[in-house]
């Protein structure tokens, strides 16, 4: 009877220790695809940061917009709003706008360009006591770069980052400017979207502060790369 | 004359002549036409808003969930579980690969366009100073097709040597430009004072260093070198050692 009461409870014992001891459930489908797609952009990353270009990195989940350089972060901007545009006449898209996350966009430029105003300067013909040379104060870089209220930075393949103040921004505009305004850019938008070859495929409306706004269109270096960063999942 | 017998009498009298009067008619105004008209204008304007608003850009808000790529996952538990093991020893890899190309503590940023300096611990700014970069200019040399473009270069370079109390040797452009003649002894190239407290070499001949023209500080003046007033100056000296990453942008 002892030995049989000994033997259940070892029996039950290995059952429960065996009970622990299996493997947790095999992970969903979904679970690889996300670490997959994770390890995709890691691979993207670590590829920019190898080059010698800069590079944007836009992330939507955390909005932020980074600008960054050998995966230093050199700039970030706090972005207030993200939307989607594709191009698009008499209500019919003209691009498809499935395929412009995760991929690296390169060739940025700002759009109006930001002028490199080179001075060329003769120099006297040397003297042993020399010449006194006129000095001029040069512009500070506000008074040199004037920022306009709405630009591009347009990647070669056909995206675009528009980047744009904040509604409330605005306010300061009377109301005829604001029309004006207003009919300019959808005469922009309009234009762009009716070519042949629409300018931007896909537009990405970036909302910054108007000093994050400017402070980026100052600092911006020329080809600038640029990779979304898709939502975590 | 016979009496015409059907006309009553009086009647074949001859008639009072009718004076010839001009009258000008003047319309009333159709109404019809003008609600007709109003109508086209009204619809025509409404068909333009409509197609107006159709053509441009439309916007729709980013994706908030991933749209993840198909993977084959294999249908055996065990199999499944070793691709994830996998996939997650890769993770771990990339971000460990990643994390040793970025910079760890501290470094030090420019951006040469708006005269700024970070310096920056761990993705945080520490400090930012106004500083001076490249003024872009191009000198040509008088008499000869020699000339020199005073730029900040864009990239990463690092805090090569440290010197208080810098004696500036006068590159060949500093002559030029002041129209003086290039000295062959190297001894009066030495001038004392000019770069400031401090000097941090980084290549090329590039510094960062202090200046005697502190009132155009935040302004693009310099030969290429970056140029700071004597508080911030004190500060870079004090947070970056020798070696530490500078990136100009």
């Amino acid at each position: 009877m002892k030995a049989g009461l000994i033997a259940t409870g070892v029996l039950l014992a290995a059952t429960s220790a065996a009970a622990a001891v299996t493997s947790p459930p095999a992970p969903s489908a979904d679970e690889i695809s996300s670490l997959g797609a994770q390890n995709t952009i890691l691979q993207k990353q670590l590829d920019l940061a190898k080059g010698k270009e800069f590079y944007l990195l836009l992330d939507p989940q955390s909005q932020t917009l980074k600008l960054m350089f050998r995966a230093a972060l050199l700039q970030e901007y706090r972005v207030a709003g993200l939307e989607v545009g594709v191009p698009q006449v008499l209500y019919r898209s003209r691009s498809d706008s499935s395929d412009w996350e995760g991929r690296v966009w390169e060739g940025g430029t700002l759009d109006p360009g930001r002028e490199l105003d080179r001075v060329e300067v003769q120099a006297p013909p040397p003297t042993a006591e020399g010449t006194e040379i006129e000095v001029t104060v040069p512009q500070t870089p506000e008074e040199k770069y004037p920022v306009p209220s709405r630009y591009h930075i347009r990647f070669t393949g056909g995206l675009s980052i528009e980047i744009r103040p904040p509604a409330d921004a605005e306010t300061s505009k009377g109301f005829w400017a604001k029309i004006s305004d207003g009919f300019a850019s959808w005469w922009a938008d309009a234009r762009a979207a009716s070519r042949s070859a629409p300018t931007d495929t896909v537009r990405l409306h970036v909302v910054l502060s108007r000093k994050d706004a400017e402070s980026l269109y100052r600092a911006l270096p020329p080809n600038t790369k640029l990779l979304v960063v898709p939502p975590r999942s | 004359m016979i009496d015409n017998p059907y006309s009553f009498a009086g009647q074949d009298e001859p008639k009072p002549r009718r004076e010839r009067r001009m009258s000008v008619v003047v319309r009333a105004p159709r109404r019809r036409s003008w609600i007709g008209l109003l109508t086209v204008i009204v619809v025509v304007a409404a068909a333009g808003v409509i197609a107006a608003r159709g053509t441009g850009y439309a916007y729709a808000p980013a994706p908030r969930r991933a749209s993840l790529p198909a993977v084959e996952v294999p249908s055996q538990a065990g199999a499944a579980r070793k691709l994830q093991a996998k996939l997650a020893a890769q993770n771990k890899q990339l971000a460990a690969a990643l994390d040793k190309l970025a910079p760890s503590g501290v470094y030090v940023v420019v951006d040469q366009t708006q005269n700024r300096l970070y310096i920056m611990n761990d993705d945080r700014i520490v400090r930012t100073s106004v500083c001076s970069a490249g003024s872009g200019m191009v000198l040509k040399a008088s008499g000869s097709s020699k000339k020199w473009v005073f730029d900040t270069p864009r990239g990463v370079f690092k805090v090569r040597n440290k010197i208080s109390n810098p004696i500036w040797k006068k590159p060949d452009w500093a002559f030029v430009e002041e129209g003086k003649t290039i000295p062959t002894n190297p001894a009066d190239r030495f001038e004392s004072g000019t770069l400031g407290k401090y000097a941090l070499y980084l290549e090329d001949g590039y510094m960062i260093h202090g200046t005697l023209y502190t009132r155009l500080l935040g302004r693009s003046v310099t030969h290429g070198c970056i140029r700071l007033g004597p508080d911030d100056l004190q500060a870079v000296w004090d947070a970056a050692p020798i070696g530490t990453p500078v990136y100009i942008f």
